[in-house]
């Protein structure tokens, strides 16, 4: 139980700093020592160091982008501008995948928006109860909540696998399906839905209650909307996560049309042996929707990945 | 506000009130709580179920077996690579990268110009997907990569060939260097992560034990190893039992790179893709279940053994 404990307990740090915002800018304390001139070279130290380690993140990405503008003669070449500059890689992307790039596409999105709207409603139902209804055996329940973070996937692969055989989740569309049933609903979201209700003040649903509403009626209407920052975080770390998955999709969507982006890539990448513009082109392709959510959503990413754990 | 609460006592007082408040509770877990008990606890007894019988994937359970497929699988020298792969993974990789993660948290701690830019650049690849940095990574490793290219136009090559690496080492292709590629493209994923969480443990620090610090004259260095290092226990404890734990699940890198085999020569086989091959080119369900929890019971065990090391849970 002790990864649990601790990640719950990284989690209503996140989940409580949400509302505020930039909960990480909180200044170092800053000492300095009067007439210390050492401080004026750390800082140039400090920056040099982060600028270089920087570009170490950065350069992969860009070469990828750049390599997926040569041709495959020069894509061994250290040149950083192309020569010749072609979208042969990019063509080949977009006319002579086998499934078609767009059904990859809508395969991945379909499957991460699906899961990810799950998560919110089932999330944010449980994790409301778990806050605030009063029944028994919620102790009990919530414990085994939290017993799930401790499960890796690994272990459920064959009983999970088996019982999905046997409802005929692992043949033909229906392995959708399979997909989605097993991250329709992920612990960690819990735990984040029921540390930020319990957040919220008492008062204010007491005041729907007394007006008659119903329960469903005080969470929809009064609770859900209070709850915009953590949903909003669910939301967009459960997208991103559902995008780059591999393990479920590589395991279960067996039929090449089904394939997700990061599965076909796996593929092509053995097809494709050291045709490295098109692999490049898809690299980059794979990355640009969870880029954008990234320059849009940063402050969610940075600040609710503390919760979400870490990815193999 | 005292009206509120009184208007509580009297609905907690009629048991109509109490027992509709229980069925909106039960109705409201009802699909997540079915998932999960079906989806995870269910599993783990269906796979000791499994792991104890000759399993055929068309008939289901056949003979009682026992502990057999426990006893088979460790008479199998490549599971016992497996295990040596993912135990040396976990020790070069879990210390590099929380190194490499406080380091980084450190320095973005700092009241620094532009560091909120940096905090975002450096978790930036953990933001892709584990398909796209390895596909990556293999073309910038590959004896023609711009790896090996950047470190021959810097004039490096003589140092890498006293290390014995000839200046078009194909780094992931290679049985010596593949897990260890690996490592490295795991840490330069995986650090800005940990730098987030341990930024998290930083900022619970007080200034005024620096002040004090400060006072009795002690240097940056010293407040580091001294103050800093170790207040940070509780975030010592949590980056260390997430690394341990995604450590030993190693499977996406070693799958792309290493194909169903862990290739060069099994050097990328993990305990992971072990049980994947197991399952899913042998169809040996059986013992593919008893890895599964034989994974499990080494991941339970590190888990308290790092509980024992750092005395209680976080308090953060």
């Amino acid at each position: 139980m002790t990864g649990s404990s601790g990640s719950g307990a990284t989690a209503q740090g996140a989940t409580a700093a949400l509302p505020a915002g930039g909960a990480l800018d909180a200044d170092a304390p800053v000492v300095r020592h009067v007439g210390d001139t050492g401080a004026h070279w750390r800082r140039r130290l400090a920056y040099a160091v982060m600028i270089v380690y920087a570009l170490l993140m950065f350069v992969p990405f860009a070469w990828s982008l750049i390599t997926s503008f040569k041709t495959q003669a020069d894509s061994v070449n250290l040149s950083v501008i192309p020569n010749p500059v072609t979208t042969e890689g990019w063509n080949y992307l977009f006319e002579r995948l086998d499934p078609s790039l767009l059904r990859l596409f809508a395969n991945s999105f379909g499957i991460a928006l699906t899961v990810t709207i799950s998560n919110l409603v089932l999330a944010s139902l449980a994790g409301y109860a778990f806050a605030r209804l009063r029944f028994p055996g919620r102790e009990i329940l919530f414990l085994v909540v939290l017993l799930t973070l401790m499960i890796p996937d690994q272990l459920r692969l064959v009983p999970v696998y088996l019982l999905l055989n046997v409802f005929g989740l692992t043949r033909g569309p229906l392995e959708y399906l399979g997909v989605v049933l097993v991250m329709a609903v992920m612990g960690t979201n819990v735990f984040l839905m029921r540390q930020y209700f319990l957040s919220i003040p008492r008062d204010i649903e007491e005041a729907a209650r007394i007006d008659g509403a119903s329960f469903f009626t005080t969470f929809w209407r009064v609770m859900l909307p209070l709850a915009t920052p953590a949903l909003s975080a669910v939301a967009i770390l459960q997208f991103q996560g559902t995008w780059n998955a591999f393990f479920w999709p590589l395991v279960l969507l067996t039929e090449r049309q089904y394939f997700t982006v990061p599965i076909a890539l796996t593929f092509f990448r053995t097809e494709f042996q050291t045709n490295w513009p098109p692999l490049m082109a898809m690299v980059v392709l794979a990355t640009i929707p969870i880029l954008v959510l990234y320059i849009f959503f940063q402050r969610y990413f940075v600040e609710g990945i503390a919760a979400s754990g870490v990815k193999g | 506000m005292a009206i509120a609460s009184a208007a509580r006592d009297r609905r907690l007082s009629t048991g109509i009130g109490q027992r509709s408040e229980a069925l909106a509770g039960y109705a409201f877990i009802a699909v997540p709580m079915l998932l999960f008990l079906v989806l995870n606890i269910g599993s783990i007894l269906y796979a000791l179920f499994i792991s104890v019988f000759q399993w055929n994937i068309r008939s289901g359970a056949g003979a009682f077996i026992g502990i057999q497929n426990y006893q088979n699988v460790f008479k199998d020298p490549i599971f016992i690579r497996a295990i040596q792969n993912s135990l040396y993974y976990a020790v070069v990789w879990v210390p590099l990268t929380m190194a490499v993660g406080l380091f980084l948290a450190v320095l973005v701690n700092q009241k620094l110009r532009g560091r909120t830019f940096f905090r975002a650049a450096f978790y930036f690849p953990a933001i892709a997907s584990s398909a796209a940095v390895t596909v990556l990574w293999i073309f910038l490793a590959a004896p023609d990569g711009l790896f090996n290219g950047v470190r021959g136009a810097l004039g490096l090559n003589p140092i890498f060939s006293l290390l014995g690496f000839p200046p078009n080492q194909n780094w992931i292709g290679d049985s010596h260097t593949a897990l260890n590629s690996v490592i490295l493209l795991n840490a330069w994923t995986t650090s800005g992560t940990f730098m987030l969480f341990y930024l998290a443990s930083l900022q619970t620090i007080s200034g005024e034990v620096y002040e004090a610090a400060a006072i009795d004259g002690a240097g940056t260095w010293q407040m580091f190893w001294r103050i800093t290092f170790p207040l940070l226990k509780p975030g010592h404890y949590f980056v260390a039992t997430v690394a341990v734990i995604g450590a030993l699940q190693l499977f996406d890198q070693a799958r792309i790179a290493g194909g169903t085999t862990g290739d060069p020569a099994n050097a990328l086989m993990s305990v992971v893709l072990y049980l994947y091959n197991l399952a899913f080119y042998k169809f040996d369900f059986d013992r593919a279940a008893a890895v599964g929890l034989i994974l499990f019971a080494i991941i339970l065990t590190l888990t308290l053994i790092q509980r024992r090391l750092f005395g209680s849970a976080p308090s953060w």
